[in-house]
């Protein structure tokens, strides 16, 4: 009866053993515990004894082969006898080979695998959002074919590499780690084995030894860097202990109207003095109190006096809207990063900004962009202004006036407000000089103040455009599938159509939008 | 008989047959050890064979080549006496497993159970929790085991030996131990205390020649280092003044003989000797051992001294047996250990839902004892403050009048007694001593002195020496000795002066006092105490000054009290002693002249309760030992001075750790301070904390949810304790810092 000896695990960390001597020979007759083998381990070398007595009828291994434990190395047997089929078939195999991999099959047909980047530093795992190709679809190389959702955003995969989609191994929605096959691409008529399909589903992170393609091609695409979203922020966070939590949460009180008596954290007394002062999410959600008004200023019936000033206005916004067809586009600017940086740089700076800076020097950039929609209607031909000059409309008094801020294109922010005060200022103090009011391409007509979410103005006759502002309103946004609070802004521009077409006006408008969106731009 | 080496090797061996005709032995019995010696072999052997299939997974140090010594001596004693095991310990379970087996069915279970054991599979004598090192039969064999710490057993022998000579079974306890242990700390120790204090224990060197790699005296291999300048083991019984013999380990006759007459001397005459038999390990120290510490000739030259070798020879060439015999001997064995490796294979595994079972005996109050105890509890507070404004107000010419009248008083309206810390720890002791027979006291000073602090003075007069021990300076030992005394049925009290010096028996009473439960798959209780002093307040020293309750809180299986007031000192001492788990009870080297009111009435306090010592609603101060005072007066100022209304929660135990109690108080307060004296990085505190945050309340809240504010924790600040006043005080928590903690969170 043949008796197999193999690789004892000589130690308890031993995984493997490299084999020094061979102290046998096909033939010997050997003894239990005689030694066969000197073995060196991780640790030491070792000899290992026969764990049984017989004649060596096959050695299996040769010196200096390192073997895994557990490892065939000598079969013994009787002195006469001839090795059973079974032990042959594994004399001849030289003990285990790794099995035929999917690495052959694929080769033969040129298929490339496609896997997960790492979109990111951080990312470990992405979710399929969007399947974007489908089998048999042409693919290039830059095609986008995956919408991936990572720990920080939602990207665009891009392929790799050319060819015809031949098996998509994700579906939507699933989350996978890093480096695991979501793809693989053939020529067009190339058949892939279902074996190779199989090796590839529920593969794991470790490289794939079918791999053929050179690693600059699976390199992760880069997600365009300019159109990435804003990265979500979470809304202001209230701190409060973990008891204030759970009793706000019982009494129905809105932390976010608790004061921290502490100055750090609310506190569970902080809660329960507020639920004495009445602060509760019923209210909370309530419309504000009606403010205390003053007497009316005009009675019903009255005839008022036309001002000076009101006279103009009238003559001006006829002429309007008899000489300037007009279209109106209106654009959502998340406005969260603009208001932090101003906050920011009102705490620090000397020169106090105004959300109107902001646009101006927004504008300013747009139309130095879009020079187009300076113009000025011709008969024929179209004007283009000579240079950028912003109206900013302000309430004197009783008056209306919109006094220009020059430079607009060329300051910076800082300089900006500093021009748009000083102007302000003469238009306060009635010292407006004519370059203060003539020439202008543009005015921004601001009405957040006044709780105006947006509006549709009127174009100044002489100029091309008007650029009505809502207020800034906190507002339930999705980005990547969460819920953000974001501080919304409706911007309405009112085009004199003589001079633009919709697509140059929306064009020009979104560079503005995109702009106040990434507001160190404007600095 | 003082010492002497009586070297059997120069005498002659008597033979077997002789020993048969003396009736001595039956011829029956030599033919077993060649069976026992076979199957400890091929039992060793399979071992190999599966540790290298991976089937056998750990420790290998295997008694391949030592079976005679193993063999002869179980066979040299009586049935009850006790053993103690080591590390390479397969032999000597193996043997004293064969010695109680009755039947071939018994003796088939038993290697069974051991082959299990080493798989770790549920059947196996420890349910697999022990494993090759800690293989043993304790209940049905009187093994206590053995350990994975080098000379660690040594102790817990000497501990049996006292038990056994204390309960008078005339029983005694042969201690194995090999070469490499004779140089450890716990060896002088143990030797010393076992030769001093006079116990019944024969003292086994497996003198295998090596320890590991380093020859205990010499090889011949160029480069190899030397354990001792001693070549003979025995030569060390000298110190001890101590009878030793030398025999040679390889011939099971002559172990027999040896083990016979030292088993002898110690029973009639209460006394220990020493054995060094010399022996050989066939195989390496462990399995990834090249061996390249001695020679092939050396190896070949033992090995003609095969045990199996010279038994057989003796056999046939007295006749006793044929070569057919001792084939059908052979043959036998190696069945039996093919048979026990089928049934290992075959085994379940234990069960991981079981994983935490058998680390403590189960210990419950009746619910009744703990309300009356709470009750009891708040009327001793009542008379201790009463007691303390009754020394303000009552007037007398001394101080010692003044205090005789104040007790007097609260006497007489409380119907309680006003007793100092150290005179109730000694009281409590001695009334369990009364009720309880087994209940022993041993270690440094606690006889005649009574006691560093005065905690067992007077004891040695009611209770005598054979109970109140007086030992050497020897931690390891008094403690050690502690839990074999436990293992063998006492209840031993073991006083370290300082809780500081449990440092030097940590490998006692973690390894053997606290896991031997567990590690013997439930099989043994160690219901023993250690009672020691810890804390500053005398200004002396990082050394005497620790409070080291976080170290043992780490521990699983053991026990940590540490009481604040002489009333809950004496019912929680009594419970601790009443314990059938190993308690460490530390009482606050500041506290002992403390005075506090006491019960008349015998009484206990449950481990593991609380004690609200100052209902609170503002903030809990979560504190223990000597610490509660500072806390309680801390709390009073609170309330007088900034109208924070403080609870205070003395733990008493601190584990177990009454969580429940202190989670009640912050769900109410909201609030939680820790106060304790140990060292504030990885402390008690931080352990309240962590319990805390991780408690669930009927609610489905948890305690993190019920905070209002981050918790505090105060503890000693990580420096050694300083022997200064001013910085010792400033090392760790006062009442003032307690103050301020809570005002910051309120």
């Amino acid at each position: 009866m043949a008796k197999e000896v193999k690789l004892p695990q000589l130690g308890q960390t031993m995984e493997e053993g490299t084999i020094v001597n061979i102290l046998i020979k096909e033939g010997d007759e050997v003894k239990k515990g005689d030694v066969l083998f000197e073995i060196e381990t991780d640790k030491a070398t070792l000899e290992m004894e026969s764990p049984a007595e017989g004649f060596v009828k096959k050695i299996l291994v040769s010196a200096d082969e390192t073997i895994p434990v557990g490892q065939l190395m000598v079969i013994l047997g009787e002195k006469d006898e001839q090795l059973s089929p079974e032990h042959s078939a594994s004399v001849s195999a030289g003990g285990e080979k790794p099995a035929e991999t999917a690495a052959a099959s694929a080769e033969s047909v040129d298929a490339k695998v496609v896997k997960l980047p790492q979109l990111g530093q951080t990312m470990e795992e992405g979710t399929i959002v969007n399947i974007l190709i489908k089998n048999d679809d042409k693919v290039a190389k830059g095609d986008v074919i995956f919408e991936v959702e990572t720990d920080k955003a939602t990207l665009e995969m891009e392929s790799p590499a050319e060819g015809w989609v031949k098996k998509i191994l994700v579906s939507e929605g699933e989350t996978i780690p890093v480096n695991v096959p979501v793809l693989v691409l053939a020529g067009k008529d190339d058949q892939l084995p279902q074996s190779f399909i199989d090796s590839l589903v529920g593969t794991e992170a470790a490289p794939t030894p079918v791999e053929k393609a050179p690693a600059e091609k699976t390199a992760a695409p880069k997600p365009s860097s300019v159109e990435t979203k804003p990265a979500p922020v979470t809304a202001g966070r209230i701190f409060a202990s973990p008891r204030a939590k759970m009793v706000a949460q019982e009494l129905g009180i809105d932390l976010s109207r608790v004061q921290p008596s502490n100055g750090l954290r609310i506190v569970e007394a902080d809660v329960r003095a507020a639920t004495a002062g009445g602060v509760a999410i019923g209210q909370a959600t309530a419309p504000a109190a009606l403010p205390q008004m003053p007497e009316p200023a005009y009675k019903l019936g009255q005839k008022v006096p036309l001002s000076k000033f009101q006279k103009i206005t009238a003559q001006k916004m006829l002429q309007s809207k008899n000489q300037i067809p007009c279209f109106y586009l209106t654009v959502k600017v998340d406005a969260t990063e603009m208001v932090k940086l101003r906050t920011n740089l009102n705490q620090t700076g000397s020169v106090k900004i105004a959300f109107n800076d902001f646009i101006i020097r927004a504008i300013g950039l747009g139309l130095k962009q879009f020079p187009e929609m300076t113009g000025q209607f011709k008969d024929d031909h179209i004007q283009l202004a000579e240079e950028i000059k912003i109206g900013l409309a302000i309430s004197v008094g009783d008056e209306l006036v919109a006094p220009l801020v020059g430079n607009a294109d060329k300051e910076n922010l800082i300089q900006v407000a500093q021009t748009s005060k000083a102007v302000i200022a003469r238009a306060k103090d009635g010292k407006l000089g004519i370059e203060d009011i003539e020439g202008g391409c543009i005015t921004v007509s601001s009405l957040g103040g006044f709780g105006i979410d947006s509006f549709i103005p009127i174009v100044v006759p002489g100029q091309t455009t008007i650029l009505g502002v809502g207020k800034i309103t906190d507002t339930c946004v999705p980005i990547d599938g969460n819920i953000m609070i974001r501080k919304l802004m409706d911007m309405t521009l009112s085009i004199d159509h003589k001079v633009a077409n919709g697509a140059n006006a929306a064009i020009f408008l979104d560079y503005v939008k995109k702009l106040l969106e990434n507001p160190q731009a404007l600095l | 008989m003082g010492f002497k080496i009586e070297d059997m090797r120069k005498k002659a061996t008597p033979k077997i047959a002789t020993l048969i005709k003396d009736g001595v032995i039956k011829k029956e019995d030599a033919l077993d050890w060649l069976r026992t010696i076979h199957e400890i072999r091929f039992f060793e052997e399979k071992v190999f064979d599966l540790l290298g299939q991976n089937i056998i997974k750990g420790a290998s140090h295997l008694y391949a080549g030592e079976e005679a010594v193993a063999t002869g001596a179980m066979a040299a004693i009586e049935k009850g006496d006790v053993i103690g095991s080591t590390h390479r310990g397969h032999g000597h379970c193996g043997a004293v497993g064969n010695k109680y087996a009755q039947t071939e069915e018994e003796r088939q279970t038993h290697w069974n159970r051991m082959m299990a054991e080493l798989m770790g599979k549920e059947t196996g004598y420890c349910k697999g929790r022990g494993g090759s090192m800690h293989i043993a039969d304790v209940d049905k064999c009187h093994n206590i085991g053995s350990t994975g710490i080098v000379g660690g057993n040594q102790p817990t022998a000497v501990g049996a030996a006292l038990a056994e000579k204390y309960k008078k079974t005339g029983k005694v306890v042969l201690s194995f131990f090999g070469d490499g242990s004779t140089n450890t700390g716990t060896f002088h120790e143990s030797m010393n205390m076992a030769s001093t204090i006079d116990v019944p224990l024969v003292a086994i060197v497996e003198n295998n020649l090596y320890g590991m790699s380093v020859p205990f005296f010499a090889s011949e291999v160029k480069g190899a280092g030397r354990a001792s300048n001693v070549e003979d083991i025995a030569q060390r019984a000298a110190a001890y003044d101590v009878p030793a013999m030398i025999v040679d380990g390889q011939d099971v006759v002559a172990v027999f003989i040896a083990i016979r007459e030292a088993a002898e001397y110690a029973r009639k005459n209460n006394k220990m000797m020493m054995v060094e038999a010399k022996c050989y390990r066939w195989y390496g120290h462990s399995r990834s051992d090249p061996r390249a510490y001695r020679t092939k000739e050396e190896e070949a030259k033992w090995r003609e001294k095969d045990p199996i070798t010279v038994l057989s020879d003796k056999l046939l060439a007295e006749k006793l047996a044929t070569e057919e015999d001792l084939r059908a001997i052979r043959d036998k064995a190696e069945k039996t250990i093919e048979d026990s490796t089928q049934f290992g294979i075959d085994s379940a595994w234990p069960d991981p839902a079981e994983l935490a079972n058998d680390v403590y005996v189960e210990e419950s109050y009746p619910q009744s004892l703990i309300e009356a105890e709470k009750k009891s509890a708040v009327k001793a507070l009542e008379a201790t403050d009463a007691f303390e404004a009754a020394l303000k107000t009552i007037e007398g010419k001394s101080k010692k009048e003044i205090t005789e009248k104040s007790k007097a008083k609260i006497k007489d309206e409380y119907g309680v007694n006003v007793l100092m810390m150290k005179e109730v720890i000694a009281e409590a002791q001695a009334e369990e001593m009364r009720r309880d027979k087994n209940v022993i006291i041993e270690g440094e000073d606690v006889g005649l002195y009574g006691g560093a602090y005065g905690a067992t003075k007077g004891l040695v007069d009611e209770f005598g020496t054979d109970r109140v021990i007086d030992t050497a300076i020897s931690e390891a030992a008094i403690v050690g000795s502690a839990v074999g005394a436990a293992i063998r049925g006492l209840r031993p009290i073991a006083e370290l002066m300082y809780v500081d010096f449990i440092t030097i028996a940590m490998d006692q009473l973690m390894h053997n006092g606290a896991f031997n439960r567990y590690m013997f798959g439930g099989h043994a209780k160690v219901p023993m105490v250690v009672r020691s002093e810890g804390g500053v307040g005398r200004c002396i020293a990082a050394h005497h000054s620790k409070s080291l309750e976080p170290w043992l809180m780490n521990i699983p299986g053991l026990y940590v009290v540490m009481p604040s007031t002489p009333y809950d000192a004496k019912g929680l001492l009594k419970a601790a002693i009443r314990s059938d788990n190993p308690v460490v009870f530390i009482e606050h080297k500041a506290t002992y002249g403390q005075m506090g009111a006491v019960p008349t009435d015998e009484y206990i306090i449950p481990l593991g309760v609380a004690d609200i010592k100052r209902q609170g609603k503002d903030a809990t101060i979560v504190t223990y030992s000597r610490q509660t005072m500072f806390a309680l007066q801390a709390a009073k100022e609170l309330a007088e001075k900034y109208g924070i209304d403080a609870e205070v929660i003395d733990l008493r135990t601190l584990k177990p750790l009454d969580i429940d109690t202190v989670a009640r108080s912050v769900r109410k307060t909201g609030r939680l301070i820790t106060v304790c004296e140990s060292f504030v990085m990885c402390g008690s505190g931080a352990e309240i904390n962590r319990r805390l945050f991780e408690y669930k309340y009927e609610d489905g809240r948890t305690g993190f949810d019920y905070l209002d504010a981050a918790p505090l924790n105060l503890g000693a600040a990580d420096v050694p304790p300083p022997m200064s006043e001013p910085l010792e005080l400033a090392s760790i928590p006062s009442v003032e810092k307690i103050v301020a903690a809570v005002r910051s969170l309120v």
